[in-house]
Formats: structure tokens, sequence, C-alpha cells
């Protein structure tokens, strides 16, 4: 998708508004209007799937596919918004069934808000992983590759691995939360040093809870049926369909606070054309996360995947190693560290530039929520 | 423990090769254009090697052996601690510096020893190896001593003295819109705090005395390239003490859905107590934080900022987070002084933070914090605009018992006294809202002494408000059947809307002339009211026929029985008035006196000769003392309490 895409369909619209704005009723252009949008969120959405399991760069569910999801959210955002509000009687949008719909859609966006920020908290965690890797690699670069080294990149691994599975249940946090100040004994060092990334902070608040979320945001979600489907009810769907989808797959990619119960299933009318990528998006994360969750895991960002794997690999050998090691052995490690490292090298382009995506999503959510609420007040009916 | 601190002696075999790579050395030091890097590699070298030789030349090449025995105490040194249940740095400084020096020396037996094994030495290979685990057992050590002096020595400060919480608004002005009832309490502090509000407040966030022991870890860990070993753990502590500090402060996490949820009371304490954490977070807590990241790391770069960084940044996101929530809430009129202390705390951290967050990577940080300031001027300005809706939609079924200040009037009033504490703002704020048409009617026609103030964005708002309350009032006073009434009710309100105006700062925006339009408003309600009134009972001692000396008998007790029924129907309707101003009370039964008081005299003084008559049922006293019983809120009736 390109920027002249969305502008020239933002244009179409705002052309269309002007010369049909006078009429009545849902007008055959805004048909048109509509079919145009959900062609183009088929071929996004077609373009994501598309994307290669396991390739070094774009790889599904990778930082830059992540990324790419994000920027064809804020797309469809602007377009969906565009369809349902552009020139448009503030008075159209307090009928029924709208009166409804879009207040239920407004409250999944506040839950999308709160989704958004746990997500940013969960990117924290995945950078603090990158920096364990980050250590492990450079004691796995030495040359000469001592005991002492090894030791060291196994310290950095076994940290890497118990934030990684760090628990995302409540009790957890809470745990931290009271645990004693002032302790001598060096054993209590050292569980500190292990769990520490189970701050406070990682929280969006106290019982919050991701997979809740999701599963409130998925009520009443349900395709427009009838003369609906070709109306205003549809754009609606589809821009709470697409939050929905969009904040479950951060969910399920990066660390967030209470993922238990993630359901697996959201409600995605299949009969429709444009729905068919999405879904088929849809039904191969929820494989993989239910083939990862009873492990209990960081998460199903490619790039955190790929460093568990590889750490877990490197615990074993530091684990046996003795000094001086076999070459081929040796050989092998080195493959490995080197495509650690490049798992880091990854993460550290792609990380804060995420985070500031998730923060711009935020961002825009909270200015949709504005335009909606003030049409809302425009079309209210004057008491 | 002989003395001889540095240097690996070799093989006499390899004399050779020590003194040519000394040579090489020394070639390559005197070459320009190195890095600062490499040069100092160079002449790390060069000392390396002169000691080497010397070692050589002094102790006849003991070689390996005597690099193995220092080895061995230095191995001693450290591993003695791997079993002591002891932290190292609790035992003492002399314990502490024994220990770094056998790191030191270990990590020059390393450096040496990697330096020579150009030659395939096994002997050699196996002490760099032995010396390398220990190496990397100290380096463990050190990130565990770290965490736990800083543990030990996290030092949390009060916060009480800070900020006060009672800034300038301890009126109690959270209750909503519509729920106003009483004048509110009165203002219990004022400006108490303030003396330190712009003043550099930094606080040791670790105890002084162990800065140097963690300054000294941070120097051995990143010239053994042990650096990111240490940033991890050192931000690990520092970012957890901060969270906990947070907690300290009693602010909560929330989520967003939880703010938008929140009563208002509930709110506004939180908000409240965001204005005064926030504040303490980024002027004590971050600049003493920051004060820490430059005194253990300030050498090395750009790692104190960063490190800085990785500290606040969940913790300041968490903050403007409940911003944001609280900017897009619902808004109520009640939320902008709130809004406001919000937005103004923001404003005048902004500086702080854009000197907290200089670094570029910390420049996310900062355009979060002037978006947010962003958002919670527009939504202070929507309240702003609640507000005046708010007013003017204010609408009543029954008229106000009694004709009393009105609750609404008492509301505004009291809110809008506090507007001038927050000028600046709110002028900056309102620069560019059209109050609207309303305000076209309200701006005023001043003579050339206008001042600054009266012309402010502020006060055409402030005029625009009242001018809205104002026309709510008439509104209200159109429910009243009785124009009598009516009047007593704009009187009152309008000379209580005078009165607040003139006992506070809002004087100064209001200007005089305005000042001088309701003070002559109020007044005019008032003589409309007497005539409304009394005219009507007045008529009743009128002579019709000035000319001649006297009236009948039977006109005079006709007038006279027409003047005590008129007046007790008065007196039964307007004891249940009320004027809760103990002052124009006084004014108006004076004035009501000297009218009907000197209008029943004159007519009794002309009429004398009928006056023992039982016809005349008050004496000129008596209605001067019922007067004054007129307008004290409970009605009283004539019949009941006939004296005679």
């Amino acid at each position: 998708m390109t920027g002249t895409d969305q502008s020239s369909f933002l244009g179409r619209i705002s052309i269309r508004r002007n010369q049909v704005n006078a009429m009545e009723g849902y007008h055959e252009q805004e048909i048109e209007d509509l079919e145009l949008f959900q062609k183009q969120l088929s071929d996004r959405f077609a373009e994501l799937l598309s994307a290669p399991d396991d390739a070094p760069t774009e790889a599904f569910l990778s930082i830059s596919w992540i990324r790419k999801l994000l920027d064809v959210f804020l797309c469809c955002e602007t377009e969906c918004k565009a369809i349902l509000l552009m020139e448009r009687d503030a008075a159209q949008i307090s009928k029924p069934p709208l009166d409804r719909l879009i207040p239920e859609l407004l409250e999944r966006v506040v839950k999308a808000m709160d989704i958004c920020n746990a997500a940013t908290n969960g990117v924290e965690l995945v950078r603090h992983c990158q920096k364990l890797a980050e250590i492990a690699v450079s004691a796995l670069e030495q040359k000469p590759f001592g005991e002492g080294q090894a030791r060291r990149a196994k310290k950095a691994l076994v940290s890497l691995m118990s934030a990684m599975h760090v628990d995302d249940k409540e009790s957890s946090v809470q745990k931290t939360a009271e645990r004693s100040w002032s302790f001598g004994r060096r054993s209590g060092n050292k569980d500190r040093h292990h769990g520490h990334y189970r701050s406070l902070s990682w929280q969006v608040a106290k019982h919050w809870s991701a997979s809740k979320q999701i599963h409130a945001m998925t009520m009443n979600l349900a395709a427009p049926r009838g003369p609906e489907a070709s109306c205003l009810p549809a754009p609606v769907y589809i821009l709470s369909l697409i939050i929905v989808f969009v904040m479950w797959v951060l969910i399920a990619a990066i660390p967030c606070q209470e993922r238990s119960g993630l359901t697996t299933h959201l409600p995605i009318n299949k009969h429709v054309n444009w729905t068919h990528s999405l879904a088929g998006i849809h039904d191969k994360i929820g494989e993989e996360w239910k083939k990862k969750e009873k492990k209990g895991m960081a998460g199903l960002l490619y790039e955190m995947q790929k460093m568990e794997k590889l750490g877990q690999s490197l615990i074993e050998f530091t684990d046996s190693y003795q000094f001086p090691g076999e070459k081929e052995k040796l050989d092998e490690v080195a493959a490995q560290v080197a495509e650690l490292a490049e798992v880091c090298r990854r993460m550290d382009e792609g990380l804060v530039p995420l985070q500031m995506l998730i923060r711009e999503a935020f961002h825009r959510l909270v200015r949709n929520r504005t335009e909606f609420l003030d049409v809302l007040e425009q079309g209210a009916p004057v008491v | 423990m002989d003395g001889c601190r540095s240097g690996v002696p070799t093989y006499e075999g390899d004399l050779h090769v020590v003194a040519a790579a000394h040579h090489i050395v020394k070639a390559l030091g005197a070459t320009k254009n190195l890095s600062d890097d490499l040069r100092k590699i160079l002449i790390d070298l060069d000392s390396h090697l002169s000691m080497i030789t010397s070692n050589i030349d002094s102790k006849g090449g003991r070689g390996l052996v005597d690099v193995e025995e220092r080895l061995d105490q230095a191995e001693r040194k450290i591993m003695r601690w791997e079993t002591d249940p002891m932290m190292i740095w609790d035992s003492g400084p002399k314990e502490a510096s024994d220990y770094l020096e056998a790191v030191d020396e270990t990590g020059k037996l390393v450096d040496g020893l990697r330096g020579l094994s150009v030659h395939e030495n096994r002997k050699q290979k196996e002490i760099l190896h032995r010396a390398m685990n220990i190496f990397q057992t100290a380096m463990s050590r050190l990130e565990e001593e770290l965490i736990h002096i800083l543990v030990r020595h996290g030092q949390q400060f009060e916060p009480k003295n800070m900020y006060s919480r009672s800034i300038r608004k301890d009126i109690v002005y959270d209750e909503s819109f519509v729920s106003v009832e009483d004048e509110p309490t009165k203002e219990t502090s004022s400006q108490n705090c303030s003396n330190d509000e712009s003043g550099e407040c930094i606080v040791d966030l670790v105890h002084a005395d162990v800065i140097p022991d963690i300054k000294s870890i941070a120097k051995v860990m990143f010239t053994s390239n042990y650096g990111p070993e240490f940033c991890e753990a050192f931000i690990s502590v520092q970012k957890e003490a901060l969270e906990q500090y947070f907690s300290f402060l009693g602010t909560e996490y929330l989520s967003i859905e939880d703010v938008l949820k929140m009563e208002w009371t509930c709110l506004s304490s939180k908000m409240n107590k965001w204005t005064w954490s926030m504040k303490i977070i980024v002027r004590v807590y971050l600049a003493s934080e920051k004060q820490l990241c430059d005194q253990v790391l300030g050498g090395l770069g750009s790692v104190s900022s960063y490190c800085f960084l990785e500290i606040s940044k969940a913790t300041i996101l968490c903050l403007l987070n409940f911003g944001e929530a609280v900017a897009m809430g619902p808004h109520r009129p009640e939320k902008l002084l709130r809004l406001l202390d919000m937005y103004e705390t923001l404003a005048d951290l902004l500086r702080d933070i854009d000197t907290l967050f200089s670094e570029e990577a910390g420049s996310f940080i900062q355009l979060q914090f002037h978006e947010l300031l962003e958002r919670l001027g527009e939504s202070a300005i929507a309240a702003f605009k609640a507000f005046r809706v708010a007013i003017s939609s204010n609408g009543s079924l029954y008229p106000f018992a009694g004709g009393g200040v009105h609750p609404l009037n008492k509301y505004v009033m009291n809110y809008i006294r506090m507007f001038p504490e927050y000028w600046n703002t709110l002028n900056l704020l309102l620069k560019n809202q059209h109050p609207g048409v309303a305000d076209q009617v309200t701006k005023p026609d001043y003579g050339p002494d206008t001042s600054l103030l009266t012309s402010c964005p502020m006060a055409y708002h402030l005029r625009s408000i009242t001018s809205c309350l104002e026309s709510n009032l008439h509104k209200k006073s159109q429910l009243y059947k009785d124009e009598a009434l009516q009047h007593i009710f704009l009187m009152n309100n309008i000379h209580y809307l005078v009165q607040k105006v003139k006992g506070s700062e809002l004087r100064l925006f209001f200007g005089d002339e305005w000042i001088r339009k309701h003070n002559a408003m109020f007044q005019q309600h008032a003589m409309n009211y007497e005539r409304a009134t009394w005219s009507s009972v007045v008529s009743f001692l009128k002579d019709n026929n000035p000319g001649s000396s006297s009236m009948s008998k039977s006109t005079f007790k006709e007038r006279c029985k027409g003047f005590s029924i008129a007046f007790e129907e008065v007196y039964k309707t307007q004891t249940s008035w009320s004027i809760p101003d103990p002052q124009l009370r006084e004014d108006l039964r004076i004035s009501t006196s000297l009218k009907v008081v000197l209008a029943y005299r004159t007519f009794l003084g002309r009429n004398l000769a009928y006056t023992d008559d039982k016809c005349v049922k008050h004496t000129v006293e008596h209605v001067e003392n019922l007067l004054l019983d007129l307008f004290g809120g409970s009605s009283r009736s004539l019949r009941n309490s006939r004296r005679w």
C-alpha cells in the first residue's frame, strides 16, 4: 500500500460526497466506495499473509511485519473514518442502529488504547531481552573462548530466559511489589536479578488483563446482515474488527500483562471477500498460539522465538563447555552466535520505531474517539 | 606481595620477542593520526612491555612461575569471597580496595598473557584460561556488589514538605455543577508553598558516601568490557526504586478505561495527586536520578543518558497516560480548574523535561510531553465551553423560594473567583476562542482609563460568562408571579454578583465601569420593588384634595382600613422573602421605612381628630417596627399575633 493510494482514495470520497451531499439516504456511489475500500483491505492483508515464515527479514510476525501491520491499521483507520464521517450529516450517525454501534465501537477504542500501552510496556521487555542477548553475544565472540566467557554468556542467557518467560500473571507482579527492600544475603541478590523485570511499571493497572480486554472487545462484534451489510454499519464493523484484530495480534506477539486464556477465536465473517486473508492470518497465529501457550512464553514475535531457540541451545553449549572445546562444535556455535547477533541487530533497528508506531496508533485512537464524540454531539437530537 | 605489581615475565627464549614487540609498539606510538583509543592501548602495552623487560632483568626470568604465583594470590583474594556470606563492600574499605586490587591484577595478567600468546605454549594458555575464569568470577561478583550497594544505600525522601498539596486552591470545589447547594467552604490555605516552586531540589537517591564505591566498580567493569552488565544491573535497581517511590507517593497504575469510568470526586483527587506527584517526580526525583547517573557514569559518553532514559521511561509514560485519559474524558465544567492545574504543572515542567531528556533518544519522551500539554489545553477549553453551556442551560421549573441568591449564581461566582489565579494560562488558551455573540453586548465601552486587564481575553470571557448568568437569572425571575419578588430576586442576585466581583481580584478584570453599571442595576431593582409593593399601599394615605384641610371621618376610616389590610398582606408575604445580605436588607428597610412611615405619619398627623378611633389599627411606631420583620425568610402573620 502506498501513500498515493490512500490520498487518491480519500480524494475520491471527498469529491463524491460533495457531489451527492444534497441527496438523501445511502447512495450507490457510497456502496462503490465501500467496495473499493474492502478491495484495498483485502490486498493489504493478502500481502501481510504472504510474508515468509522464516526469513532473515520481513518474516511473518517479525518486528518489521508488525510495523507493516500497524501501518495497514493506521491507513484503514483513516479511510474507514473518512467513509463514516467525511462530509456526512451528523444526524445520520446518531440514527439507529448506529446510535448503538458507534458507542460500542468507542468502547473498543478505549480498550485498544490500554492494549497499546500494555504493548509499549511489552516492547520494553523485548528490549531488555535484546540487551541481555547482546551481552551473551559479546561473551561468546571472545577469542580465546574460555570457561570464564562461557559462564559470562550463560549468566546473561539464563537471565534472558527468565526475562522471556516472565510470568505475566498478576500474582508474580504483586509478589515483586511486596518484596523487601533490604537484604544482606547473597541468595537474595540472585533472585532479585533474575526476576527483576517483573516490575510494577510492567502493569497497565491492577487486575488488568489483556486477554479479558480482547474478550470484551469481541462482544457484540457481529457482521451486519441483509441491507445493513452495504450501508453505514458495514464500515463500523470493519473498523471494529480491524481494531480488535490488530490488538489481538499485538497481544499474541508482544509480552503483555495477563495473557492467559487469550481467545484464539475472533468473530471474523468469512463469507465476505475481503476477510479471506485476514482470516488466514488469524488462523495461522491462532494455531501458533495454541502450540506455544502451554509452555509459558515470551510471545510469538519472530525475533523472540528465534532468540529463545538460540538461547536454549547456547545455554546447553555453555553448560557443558570445557576449554578448549571441539573445533566442530565451536564452528556450529559460532554460526548460532552470528544468528543471535543478527537478531539483536534487527531488534536494535526495529524496536524503537515499533514502540513509536504503537504510540502513534494510541494517539490516533485518542483522536479518532474525539472526532466520533464530536460528531455524535452535533448529531444528538436537540432536546 | 613482593612488590612486583605488573608485567608478565617470560622464558628467556621469549626475551627477544618482547624486545621486538616493544620496539614495534614504540614505533607505532610515534605515528600521528592515531585514534585516542588506539593510542591509549599502545601506551598501556608499552608500559606492560617495559615492566616485562625489567622484570626479566631483575628476576633473572623466573617466567611463568612468577605469573602463576601472582595469579594464585589474586585468585585466593577473589575466591575467598565466593564462600563468604558477607558482602565485600559491607566488610570495610580495606576489603573492598584489596578486592579491587586483586581484580586489577588479574585483569593485567589476562591482558599481558593475551598479548603474548603468539606462541603456542600450552602452559601459558592454561594460565590465561585460569586467569580469565577468575576474572569472570570477579566481574560477576562486582555486579552483585553493585546491586547490593544500590539497594542497601538507596534513600527515599519524604515528599511531605515539597510542593505542599494545598498549593493555592484548597477551596473545596469538587462538587459537580448540578449539585451545588451552599456556599463552598472558605479557603483553608493560600499560597503556602511556592517558595521552592521553581527552585531546584536535588536529593541523594543513593547515600553520598557510597558514590565513590559505585564509581570504582563502574570504572573496573567498563574498562574490562563489562559495561553492559553494569548498565543492566544499575538500570534494574534504579528503575525499581523509582517505581517503589511512585507507589510510595500513593500514585496508582490506572488503565484509561478505569479513569474514564471514575466518579468525579475520586477523579478530582487523583488529578490533584497527579499534579503533585508529577512535580516531585520530575523536579526532584528525576533531577536527582539524572545527577546520580552523571556522577557515576559521567565520563562514559552517552551511557549516562541511556541509563537515565531506561530508568525513567516507564514511569513517565505511566504518568503521561493518566494525563491522556483525563484529557479525553468528558469535558465537564467542574473539571476545568483541575485541568488548568495539570496544564500549568506540565507547562511549568517542560523546560525541566527538555533538559532531562535533551539527548536524541529522549526526544520521544519530550514529544509525548508536548503532545499531552496540547491535549490538556484543548480539554481545558472544552471544559470552559461546557461551563458556559451549563450556565445558560441551567433551567428551573419552579421559582426559587424567598427570592434569595440562587445556588447557580453562588456556584458560578465562587468558581470564577478562582480564574484570576490562572490568568496567564487562561489568556493563552482563550486567545483564539470567540466567546460568542453575547460577548458583543458585554464588550465594555470604556473611556481612556481602560486598563490592560479589562481588555485581556480572559476578561472578555469572564464578562461573557456573567452575562450568560445574568440572562439565566432573568429567565428564572420570570417564574415569580409577584412582580415585586422578581425585583427582590434580581436585586439580591445582581448584588451578590457585584459583591463577589468587588471582593476579589475579579474586579481588576471586570473594571470599575462594569461595577458601576451593575450597582446601578440592583439599585434600580430595589426601586422597582418599592414601587411595585408600596405604591398601592401608600396610595391609601394620599390626600386626594390637597386643597381642603381634612377628609371626612368615613373616608378616613375607609383609608385606614384599606391601608391596614394592604400592609398586613405585604407583611405576611414579604416576611417570608429573603435578603441574605444584612447591609442590603438594612438599606432597603430604611428606604421603605422612609417612604411608608413618613406617609403614614403625615396621614395620621393631618387627621389628628380621628386618631383615637379604633379604626387606627397600627401606630406609627408599630408600623416602623413591623417593617423590620420583612425579608427575614420566615412568614409571619399579624392576624395571629393581634395585640388588641
